[in-house]
């Protein structure tokens, strides 16, 4: 046995870590630092005030949604009318989501294979990546009010094609990468049977492509739900538009309801697209073991 | 614990086993008992089926046979990673099935363990993962903050220097090879200055020279510091060189028993359910 | 199948050739029910293109203002964008960090790895809720109590807890089980097991999720400012309602560019790490 022979190496230096630990402490509290307005003394305040919202909140949802709430202009107003009414909207917002997650799909999957290194050239894959780089570099909020706002008006039109243009970057940059990362063993063998370029897309590539590609849009599907929310503010259809006019009317035992429904409809929306994906990617029979 | 413990180990070898065992602490190798051990797993697959055996302390054992033949469950039976459904399995006197919660992690601190796939943490050092022997002498706040104190270096050290392999300390494990990760597995497996040591197919996932170098590592340190050593191998021929007695192990049930002498072609048979072939010996 | 397939070597007198199986049903439901959401969910929203055309002037009216940018807001360092700017990566900046610091916390308890499964269950469903609510609710909520940037970091950082913590929680169900059975076998208890094995290898897809969520905190900081939390959000909806659409254009110009230097900056970060 070889004992002992070799020296004991020294450990390598440290400082480089602390270094660059520091560093990063330095800029958040140069970051809060610089917010001015940030009143953080305020801090304080927010567990307390935090608390007595969802109190009000959770009072709200708990009522009989035959009882009248105090304090509204009409008097036939029930809790229920406020269930129902958040209900039609968040139908909406998931609507318009949907809707929104089909444009984006049906419009960058052809795209993604102009995109790609695999099934492109340089000169046709540069331009179509700028382009879907550049499409997601721009918020939604800000298709909707200078693109889709003076277009469809006010209404859930604009809300759903803020978010597919938005979607088409997204989702053809997750095809892309995938199409990029296929096995090329089944291509190599269909290009040496002698095949074109589509066959070749159609029998080597979409085949490996397509359960991956369905499990994004299916997850693009309730990222947009989350981000139809936002556009209601500016009022380009879904729950957001009431939402932000009942939450800064402080009006909390409505803005409970909403909540309640929008985490009810999210989840419920994702735990069903969450089954279809795994279905999907892992087939009947590991879906039904993991059931 | 003394900071040279892996030193003074070998000369402690005659008081053998003493205590209860779970102190981790340096007397040589402890003996383990089977009495009519069966294990069942879950999906209700039989993994042993009444197992009786005895090792004594400092004996170096081989286990052989087919893969689901019940070695690698014979192995984690022994530290308890995988739960005995039935009979007594002692180590050192310590009932293992008896043990649980807290006292699970000193009994285990006791049993060094190397795998077939390393199982090193490839991401850190080589000294790092040496360290992780030493865990189980170490206090909640020392392994939040990752300090070590010095004499857990030091056995770290001297546990890489009996693998001879101390010059790659400050490594990535990820940068060495098969053979060296699994000397550095053996390392972290010594710093937890064990009294039993376990090994399931160290040797598999590597060639035919580094198996043999491996192999060596561990018939050393079973005769330098007195460690019990159990080590399945699929192979009989690996495990005629090495071992002082041989078990073979077909359907969960022990076939053979003795001397790797007495470990001749009739009993290859017996434990493989074949004769011998050429392609068996160049193994 | 395999029979009649060992059984074709037998000659051409053997079974006949299989018909081709028709289409799963489960996968002509499938197709069939996104084509009915899709028909249910175009008809709640009114889907039409044909405003598209009716109202192209008026888009390209619009463009017209947009391609003219009040440059001057851009050049000058003092105006109120950059202002707004440097306030919306500072609230970004504090937003991440302190959420990611918490999730990484949130995720060794989320996990059944690394957690006893009655505390992995909980938080795991505390978690869901807490995504399933978009970042403006929180911020909405928070704006109740102080407006300015305040609000705006702590709806970020809630955003940023759920999202982490769960992209982190999955990558350390996924962990390679040998070192932690390692640990186990060395006789390492729970939290020395995190320690020593699961943060180390989960260590670069944190690295990588907390990248993202910084890419995606610039974004969604223009949001919040919507809503009064603060940041460049504020200004697009002061533009916007007075329709000065070069001011707007401007905003935009410069949002862009932010978001594509950061991405940039975090692509190469990750390639990196990786």
């Amino acid at each position: 046995m070889t004992r002992a022979t070799a020296t004991r190496p020294n450990p390598p230096p440290k400082w480089p870590y602390t270094v660059a630990g520091l560093a990063l402490v330095g800029v958040v509290l140069a970051a809060g630092w610089s917010l001015e307005d940030a009143r953080w003394e305020r801090l304080p305040q927010f567990p307390g005030a935090i608390w007595q919202y969802a109190a009000q909140m959770i009072d709200g949802v708990l009522t009989w949604p035959g009882a009248h709430p105090d304090g509204q202009a009409d008097p036939d107003l029930t809790y229920g009318d406020w269930w129902l009414q958040a209900l039609k909207l968040m139908g909406e917002s998931v609507a318009l989501a949907w809707i929104g997650t089909c444009v984006g799909a049906l419009v960058s999957f052809p795209l993604a294979f102009l995109a790609a290194s695999n099934t492109a050239p340089w000169f046709v894959r540069m331009p179509v990546r700028t382009f879907f780089n550049a499409i997601r570099a721009v918020p939604e909020i800000l298709l909707a009010v200078i693109v889709m706002l003076p277009l469809f008006g006010l209404n859930p039109m604009a809300g759903a094609m803020a978010i597919g243009i938005h979607s088409i970057g997204s989702l053809g940059k997750l095809t892309l990468e995938s199409i990029e990362t296929i096995d090329p063993g089944p291509v190599e063998a269909v290009v040496a049977a002698g095949a074109t370029w589509w066959q070749r897309i159609r029998t080597a590539v979409i085949p490996q492509l397509l359960p991956e590609t369905v499990a994004f849009w299916l997850y693009r599907f309730e990222v947009n739900i989350r981000a139809s929310a936002i556009l209601g503010v500016v009022s380009a259809g879904g729950i957001g538009a009431l939402l932000n006019r009942v939450l800064r009317g402080r009006e909390w035992e409505w803005g409970g309801i909403m909540l309640v429904v929008i985490i009810f409809v999210t989840i419920l929306v994702d735990q069903i697209s969450a089954a279809l994906r795994h279905r999907i990617l892992h087939g009947a029979e590991a879906t039904a073991v993991a059931a | 614990m003394s900071a040279s413990g892996l030193g003074h180990r070998a000369g402690d070898r005659s008081d053998g086993r003493s205590d209860g065992g779970s102190d981790g602490g340096s007397d040589g190798g402890h003996s383990i008992v089977f009495d009519d051990v069966s294990v069942v797993y879950p999906n209700g697959s039989r993994g042993l089926a009444g197992v009786s055996l005895t090792i004594s302390p400092g004996e170096f054992v081989v286990v052989v046979g087919l893969s689901g033949a019940g070695k690698s469950t014979l192995v984690r039976t022994i530290n308890g990673l995988v739960p005995v459904t039935a009979g007594r399995l002692s180590v050192g006197g310590t009932e293992v099935k008896s043990v649980r919660g807290r006292r699970l992690p000193r009994l285990r601190a006791d049993i060094g363990m190397i795998f077939q796939g390393f199982n090193l943490v490839t991401r850190r050092s080589v000294m790092s993962n040496v360290l992780t022997g030493r865990l189980h002498a170490q206090s909640w706040a020392r392994s939040l903050l990752g300090l070590h104190t010095k004499a857990d270096k030091e056995i770290a050290f001297e546990a890489l220097e009996r693998v001879g392999i101390v010059e790659k300390a400050w490594v990535r494990a990820s940068e060495l090879s098969g053979g060296q990760q699994q000397r550095v597995a053996i390392a972290r497996a010594l710093a937890q200055q064990p009294s039993v040591m376990l090994a399931d197919e160290p040797v598999a996932s590597l060639d035919p020279p580094t198996a043999d170098r491996v192999m060596r590592d561990l018939r050393q340190i079973n005769r330098d510091l007195g460690i019990t050593t159990v080590v399945n191998l699929h192979f009989l021929d690996l495990a005629r060189r090495y071992a002082d007695r041989i078990i073979g192990m077909r359907a969960g049930e022990v076939v053979f028993d003795g001397p790797a002498t007495d470990a001749d072609d009739a009993v290859f048979e017996r434990i493989y359910g074949r004769s011998l072939t050429g392609e068996d010996i160049s193994t | 199948m395999t029979g009649a397939a060992l059984e074709r070597r037998d000659g051409p007198q053997g079974p006949v050739r299989p018909a081709k199986p028709p289409p799963s049903p489960l996968l002509i439901g499938g197709v069939l029910g996104a084509v009915a959401v899709t028909g249910v969910a175009g008809w709640a929203i009114d889907f039409s293109l044909t405003p598209v055309i009716e109202q192209w002037s008026t888009l390209m009216m619009i463009l017209g203002e947009v391609v003219h940018p009040e440059w001057a807001e851009i050049t000058d360092p003092t105006s109120r964008l950059w202002t707004a700017l440097m306030e919306t990566a500072a609230i970004a900046v504090i937003a991440t960090f302190v959420g990611s610091l918490i999730a990484l916390g949130v995720a060794l308890l989320g996990s059944k790895v690394s957690a006893p499964p009655g505390i992995y269950r909980v938080t795991k469903s505390v978690m869901a809720v807490i995504r399933s609510l978009p970042d403006m609710a929180y911020a909405l909520i928070f704006v109740a109590v102080v407006t300015g940037p305040l609000p705006g970091i702590l709806a970020l950082t809630v955003f940023n807890v759920g999202i982490v913590a769960k992209l982190t929680a999955e990558s350390i169900d996924a962990v390679d089980q040998g070192p932690l059975e390692a640990l186990d076998a060395a006789g390492a208890t729970r939290w020395q097991r995190a320690r020593a094995a699961i943060v180390p290898l989960v260590l670069p897809s944190y690295a990588s999720y907390v990248l993202y969520v910084f890419e995606l905190n610039i974004r969604a900081s223009v949001v919040l400012g919507a809503v009064g939390a603060g940041g460049i959000g504020q200004l697009i909806m002061l533009y916007f309602n007075r329709a000065d659409y070069p001011r707007l254009a401007a905003v935009v110009i410069v949002i862009f560019v932010a978001v594509i230097a950061i991405d940039l900056l975090s692509q190469a970060l990750r390639r990196r790490l990786v």
